[in-house]
């Protein structure tokens, strides 16, 4: 019955996405625009479809419906009710059904968001090329992964749940539902940028639409790869967060790109430069998202945690060559509707640094891409099998990481168009006082090594310079000084250097000894403590946990295990960790320990300052909600073109507010005399590069 | 602060951090012990089971053989290149997580090099292309200009 249903549900959404999709594309190629609000219907009942497939599918689970037979891959008579829901998303048909819903979410928040402007053709291509979208997902789901296709169990079946590594940790409810949104949020940039393109409004406005969806998109993505690199810390039990490995890889290609463009978008809204190359990392940024999803769930490329390949592979292939073929030749079409309308006056500007912070992500997203797929070319070139793991990419990404604190650090403090050596050196003194006290602390506290070092230095270089524009912003505006893209962006580059302080840290001074104990004994490694107190079990029907209960330091006992899923017949270590501010202290069991045996052998992994990592993705997450509040707004008098020679200069230091109210923020005119947003003038409502040159209609 | 102290700030920021670096590069905490040597061997072969985990990290059983493996090498004395060669010749290259630098894989080194270069010099000349170029202000924008003053209260001289 619940197959039944949820077939019908999906086949329901195939069916309101052809017809939304062929509707929309009639009513505005004829040019009868009235068609447009058909299109609303359909979107409701895509709506409607993914919801219900969802929900069906939880029922399923809940009821044990072992008929359906992705409930008997993956669902489980003694799984709890947490990991029973997160169940849903720990196999390829499941996450396609989440896929969807957050998919259909996105598609009904835009029409309601856009509801007043239903005529419009822009929207109306926007919400097309989201249509066709929901196509192919749910024809995936109607074709080759059905999640409902029924099989036969035996009487007495009670299922093997999901894989062991999925149902041992609260983070798995949390990080694929947020990677997800983060993933699928880039769809709707991506389907303005489409529509822009088709209809040849290529000016600022579809930006300006689209600017809170690509953040709040950025902030899920963002949040959803740190949790899981939390999770892959608590739960594989190898000491680490991150490992290169294809799916991760597959996550962070996006954000790469994603992050390229919120910062290079800012440089179009200001100064109508670098039109194509924002549509080209707009369109990149969701070619990613489902190239990574090809290479992941296809099993092209082998992954430790691929937990799913499917039927789906040349489909994605083919949906990915069609997305980036159609964007390209689009972009070729109206080419000669993107030249720039602005130039680019100094080296030492905030433009000029936003182009170098984007060579330097797109360099970034070239080496992962490179280093995930190079495995295949060289197979397929001649046959050799090569490994391309974490020393090669570490290797390439540290150096274009030090290169991108260091722009973060001097980029806030650069004023638009032009900066005089003067400006930067006032603005950037105290900022790099703090890089060389963090410097000379990590000395003092036993920190060696060129690399992390100089991570510690340029980190507090960048914390200096970002905390120098909060402190400003709010003696300027109080608490409104928080919010708003600007000042969320400084919140979130705090967040990111605690990050990469913590990266550096926790990989540069770790330590990692395997001992062996018997009960009672006490081993000492790193000036810590370990002593075996006992051994311990404990039974349930769905597992067998053995642990080993050991004291650090005469004080907290910990319990690494190792856990056996019965249903499964699998065997995963459950690490435990002590964390603290400064230092995790990681325990793993090497080994099972041998019924009967008092010795374990146990390993103890020493990494200073992981809580750091997820303290700064926390960070970047707040800064990213700050960053949707509305910022100031601008009054429409305030001059729009730079300050004569005479008068003040672009590079007023917007310390002494009274006098020169923040005259490098103001929005210079384009070399052409025209501002920017001519084709939407009035369109943004919140911050401060709100169009006031444009402000007249 | 005035400009002269500032100068001398710079100075000795610079300074300063130049010679941190120094120290923090080569004070390197003495030579390097048995079992940190071991650490740092056991992250750089890759398990050849595991799918592009490294021996550290794999909890496979060949895994702590070949950790097994180093270990008993480093105690017995053996130099870094005798342990990589053996481990080649037992399990081939894709035991090595650094690829290798000649042949076809040598382009995973240099492709992103020249990526790199070749952007930097489009960027470098997109923005030294435009510079020197004159930039007219009309009489129409410095009225504009004028006017816009006087009507915020001319409080942006």
């Amino acid at each position: 019955m619940n197959a039944i249903i949820g077939f019908g549900f999906v086949t329901l959404g195939l069916a309101a996405s052809v017809l939304g999709a062929a509707g929309g594309t009639y009513a505005l190629l004829t040019g009868r625009l009235y068609l447009l609000r058909t299109v609303r219907q359909w979107v409701w009942l895509i709506l409607l479809a993914a919801v219900g497939a969802f929900t069906v599918m939880e029922v399923a689970l809940f009821q044990r419906d072992y008929e359906i037979a992705f409930v008997s891959q993956v669902g489980s008579d003694s799984t709890p009710p947490l990991f029973n829901f997160a169940a849903l998303w720990s196999a390829l048909e499941g996450s396609l059904l989440l896929w969807t819903l957050v998919l259909s979410g996105y598609l009904a928040a835009m029409m309601v968001k856009f509801r007043h402007r239903r005529n419009d053709e822009l929207l109306g291509w926007a919400l097309v090329v989201m249509l066709v979208i929901t196509t192919f997902f749910f024809a995936l789901m109607v074709g080759p992964a059905n999640p409902f296709v029924t099989t036969e169990v035996e009487p007495g079946f009670t299922g093997p749940g999901p894989n062991p590594l999925l149902q041992n940790h609260i983070l798995v409810a949390f990080h694929p539902p947020m990677l997800y949104l983060g993933y699928v949020g880039f769809s709707v940039p991506f389907a303005f940028a489409v529509a822009a393109l088709i209809t040849g409004r290529l000016g600022e406005g579809w930006l300006v639409e689209t600017r809170r969806w690509t953040v709040a998109a950025w902030g899920f993505l963002t949040a959803g790869i740190i949790l899981g690199a939390w999770w892959s810390y608590e739960v594989l039990g190898w000491g680490g967060y991150w490992a290169w490995d294809p799916v991760e890889n597959a996550s962070i290609l996006p954000w790469l790109t994603g992050t390229a463009y919120i910062h290079s978008v800012m440089v179009q809204e200001r100064r109508g430069m670098l039109r194509v190359w924002n549509l080209s990392l707009v369109c990149a940024t969701f070619c990613l998202t489902i190239l990574g999803t090809f290479l992941t769930r296809s099993g092209v490329v082998e992954s430790v945690h691929a937990f799913s390949d499917g039927p789906v592979g040349p489909w994605l292939l083919t949906f990915f060559g069609l997305s980036a073929g159609a964007t390209v030749l689009l972009i070729g079409w109206r080419g000669d509707q993107l030249r720039s309308t602005g130039l680019i006056d100094a080296p030492a500007s905030r433009e000029a640094s936003f182009l170098a912070n984007n060579l330097l992500f797109g360099a970034m997203a070239f080496v992962i891409l490179l280093g995930t797929v190079f495995p295949l070319l060289a197979e397929a070139w001649d046959g050799s099998r090569l490994t391309i793991g974490s020393p090669y990419f570490d290797s390439m990404a540290r150096p274009i990481g030090l290169a991108l604190l260091f722009l973060m650090a001097i980029a806030p403090v650069l004023p638009w168009r032009k900066a005089s050596t003067e400006v930067l050196s006032v603005r950037l003194f105290w900022p790099a006082v703090i890089g060389v006290v963090s410097m000379a602390l990590a000395l003092l506290l036993g920190g060696r090594g060129i690399y992390p070092v100089i991570t510690f230095g340029l980190g507090g270089f960048a914390a200096g310079a970002a905390a120098r524009q909060v402190v400003l912003a709010t003696r300027r505006q109080g608490w409104r000084g928080l919010v708003g893209r600007t000042n969320g962006g400084m919140i979130v580059h705090l967040g990111v250097v605690a990050l990469a302080v913590g990266l550096a840290a926790s990989e540069s001074y770790k330590s990692d000894r395997t001992v062996q104990l018997a009960v009672g004994e006490t081993a000492t490694v790193e000036g810590h403590e370990f002593r075996y107190l006992e051994p311990g079990a404990d039974i349930n029907d769905r597992r067998l946990r053995t642990f080993a209960l050991i004291e650090i330091d005469g004080d907290d006992v910990y319990a690494p295990a190792t856990t056996n899923y019965r249903q499964v017949g699998m065997i995963v270590p459950t690490p435990s960790v002590r964390t603290g501010f400064t230092e995790d202290v990681y325990l793993v069991l090497d080994e099972v320990p041998e019924p009967g045996s008092d010795r374990i052998r146990l390993r103890v992994i020493i990494r200073p300052m992981v809580a750091w990592i997820w303290g700064g993705g926390f960070l970047m997450a707040v800064g990213t909600v700050l960053a949707l509040f509305p910022g100031r707004r601008r009054r429409g008098t305030e001059p729009v073109s730079a300050a004569l020679p005479d008068g003040g200069s672009t590079s007023s230091e917007p310390a002494e507010p009274e006098a020169t109210p923040d005259l490098d923020r103001l929005e210079p005119v384009p070399a052409g005399g025209r501002a920017p947003l001519e084709d939407w003038a009035g369109a943004a409502d919140d911050d401060v590069s709100a169009p006031v040159g444009g402000g007249d209609g | 602060m005035p400009a002269r102290v500032r100068v001398l700030g710079w100075v000795a920021v610079i300074a300063a951090s130049l010679s941190l670096s120094v120290v923090a590069a080569f004070d390197d905490g003495g030579a390097e012990t048995d079992a940190e040597r071991i650490e740092r061997l056991s992250d750089s072969f890759a398990c050849p089971e595991c799918r592009g985990q490294s021996v550290a990290e794999s909890n496979a059983a060949v895994a702590a053989t070949i950790r097994q493996f180093i270990a008993d090498s480093v105690t017995d004395g053996a130099t870094d290149t005798e342990i990589r060669d053996q481990l080649v010749a037992s399990y081939e290259a894709r035991v090595l997580l650094n690829p290798p630098a000649d042949g076809f894989a040598s382009l995973i080194w240099v492709l992103p090099v020249v990526l790199v270069v070749l952007g930097a010099v489009g960027v470098g000349a997109a923005i030294t292309g435009n510079r020197g170029r004159d930039r007219q202000v009309s009489d129409e924008d410095i009225e504009l200009l004028a006017r816009a003053r006087s009507r915020s209260g001319g409080d942006h001289s």
